[in-house]
């Protein structure tokens, strides 16, 4: 199930599982996931053309992407997380498109396995 | 007195064993510092079934809290870098402030390798950097092997602390019992010459401003401040061998015989043969002992006794002594004589009229003149104070 998941998304569920242990971590994780804040504060960001703000969202969100495995979020992630580091906001609500779509795909895959 | 001081110097360190003990059983915590919750769960499940109590904290602020109030039992922080409140350098910054960097670790964590960032990390005392996707296996092994170091660190550094303590305290303690018996043995020569304590003291005094001065003008014949000391020390004892003058000689109020004389100036020989007894090869103290003893009365162009030694075949701290003799014998008012007056003093002494001294042993005299002045007292020179 949580290897289903992890391929539907494009993650990279191998290594989840040897920094998680298990899928019942695994879940524990996903479930964290679905709260945290960080894509919020990205969006918010982007919605208020708070650069600085949209930053520190993606900066943490990338890390949370990096270590939940989530190759595909975690690449557009990053590329938006460089871009708003280099105040280069035009670029980045480029970026923005893709990464609400990767997010959403992943909230999504996570709501049908919980 | 003294015995207080002692126990309290007991009590003192056994106090400061007891502390560091105490540091040693007792860190045993981790505190995990990261604004994202997820971030911290990671780590805690790391550590979870490991031997360390885990405390954690979502900001700068709350962690500096926690080390408030656990700084003696936090073995380990993982820090995260970019955290709202206070960030992590500035975590790091408060941890110099209040010296708890070199005793508790910090691991940094960061998402991403930036030069600028690493540097200030490790400037501001990160024992390690760790980047995110954390990796258990590596992050455990990471934690423990700096564990381990800062341990052994710390136990070091507060033994190091504690032996360097007791050695001051001990040498302290010897110094002045050294200090003490020689003046106990030297004050038995000057009892018996029915003199006033004070010459040994005041000798003691003008070799050491000699020294000193001889120091500061000739930077190439460096004494340490220990050498300074034990010649200072070896000074005290410059006529121990008056000991073996008989009474008649030694006490004789009007002028010595030729014959007499000869006897009196054996005391240079009685006080080597007195010090060849306890011989300590190769120790300074003794050399400086039996070249003061030996060679304090004779004379740089060769006509003193007893060897009649020439120029700087006479061991420079003998030279000192030597003048420092001379000048407190002429400044001091005696049975047999009036004092002279420092001014007067001064001139005999550089102009050959009681001895002869090298060039730079008097150039170092008149370098030195006015603290001479200073501790030469109205008493001696037999004035109303």
């Amino acid at each position: 199930m949580i290897q289903e998941f992890y391929k539907n998304i494009n993650g990279n569920y191998e290594l989840a599982l040897s920094r998680m242990q298990n899928d019942e971590r695994i879940k524990k994780y996903l479930n964290f996931f679905l709260v945290d804040e960080s894509y919020k504060s990205l969006e918010q960001g982007m919605n208020s053309n708070d650069c600085e703000m949209a930053f520190k969202g993606a900066h943490t969100l990338k890390g949370v992407c990096q270590n939940m495995a989530f190759t595909a979020l975690s690449t557009v992630v990053e590329q938006i997380t460089e871009e708003l580091r280099a105040k280069n906001i035009e670029k980045a609500k480029i970026t923005f498109k893709k990464v609400q779509e990767e997010y959403k795909k992943v909230i999504g895959e996570i709501n049908k396995i919980m | 007195m003294k015995e207080i001081n002692f126990s309290f110097i007991c009590a003192h360190l056994s106090e400061a064993r007891k502390e560091r003990n105490f540091i040693m059983e007792e860190r045993n915590t981790l505190l995990i510092v990261d604004d994202v919750m997820i971030n911290r769960e990671l780590l805690k499940d790391i550590f979870e079934e490991g031997e360390y109590k885990l405390l954690e904290a979502a900001d700068g602020e709350e962690a500096i809290e926690i080390l408030e109030k656990n700084k003696e039992k936090i073995a380990l922080i993982f820090l995260d870098l970019v955290m709202p409140k206070k960030n992590g350098l500035e975590v790091m910054h408060y941890m110099s402030l209040n010296n708890m960097i070199h005793t508790i670790p910090v691991i940094m964590i960061t998402g991403e390798a930036t030069v600028e960032s690493d540097v200030k990390a490790y400037e501001l005392g990160a024992a390690d950097i760790i980047y995110k996707p954390f990796e258990p296996a590596v992050v455990t092994r990471r934690a423990k092997n700096i564990i381990e170091l800062y341990k052994h660190r710390n136990f070091i550094e507060k033994e190091l602390e504690l032996r360097t303590q007791e050695l001051l305290e001990s040498r302290k303690q010897i110094e002045n019992s050294n200090t003490f018996l020689i003046n106990a043995l030297s004050s038995v020569v000057e009892f018996r010459s029915l003199e006033s304590g004070e010459h040994i003291q005041r000798v003691k005094k003008f070799t050491e401003i000699m020294l000193r001065h001889w120091r500061a003008l000739y930077g190439e014949e460096q004494f340490t401040d220990e050498q300074i000391e034990l010649i200072v020390n070896a000074s005290a004892l410059h006529d121990i061998g008056k000991i073996a003058i008989p009474d008649n000689i030694l006490l004789k109020p009007g002028k010595l015989t030729d014959e007499e004389y000869a006897e009196m100036k054996k005391h240079t020989i009685y006080g080597c043969q007195m010090l060849e007894k306890f011989k300590q090869e190769e120790n300074e103290f003794y050399r400086y002992c039996y070249d003061i003893c030996r060679y304090h009365h004779e004379r740089y162009d060769g006509r003193g006794y007893p060897d009649g030694l020439k120029g700087d075949d006479i061991p420079i701290w003998a030279q000192v002594v030597a003048i420092v003799d001379v000048y407190d014998a002429l400044v001091s008012k005696r049975v047999y004589k009036p004092s002279f007056s420092i001014e007067e003093t001064f001139r005999m002494i550089k102009d050959g009229e009681c001895g002869t001294f090298s060039p730079k042993l008097l150039k170092c005299f008149d370098d030195a003149k006015e603290d001479f002045v200073k501790n030469t007292t109205k008493e001696q020179m037999g004035e109303e104070a």
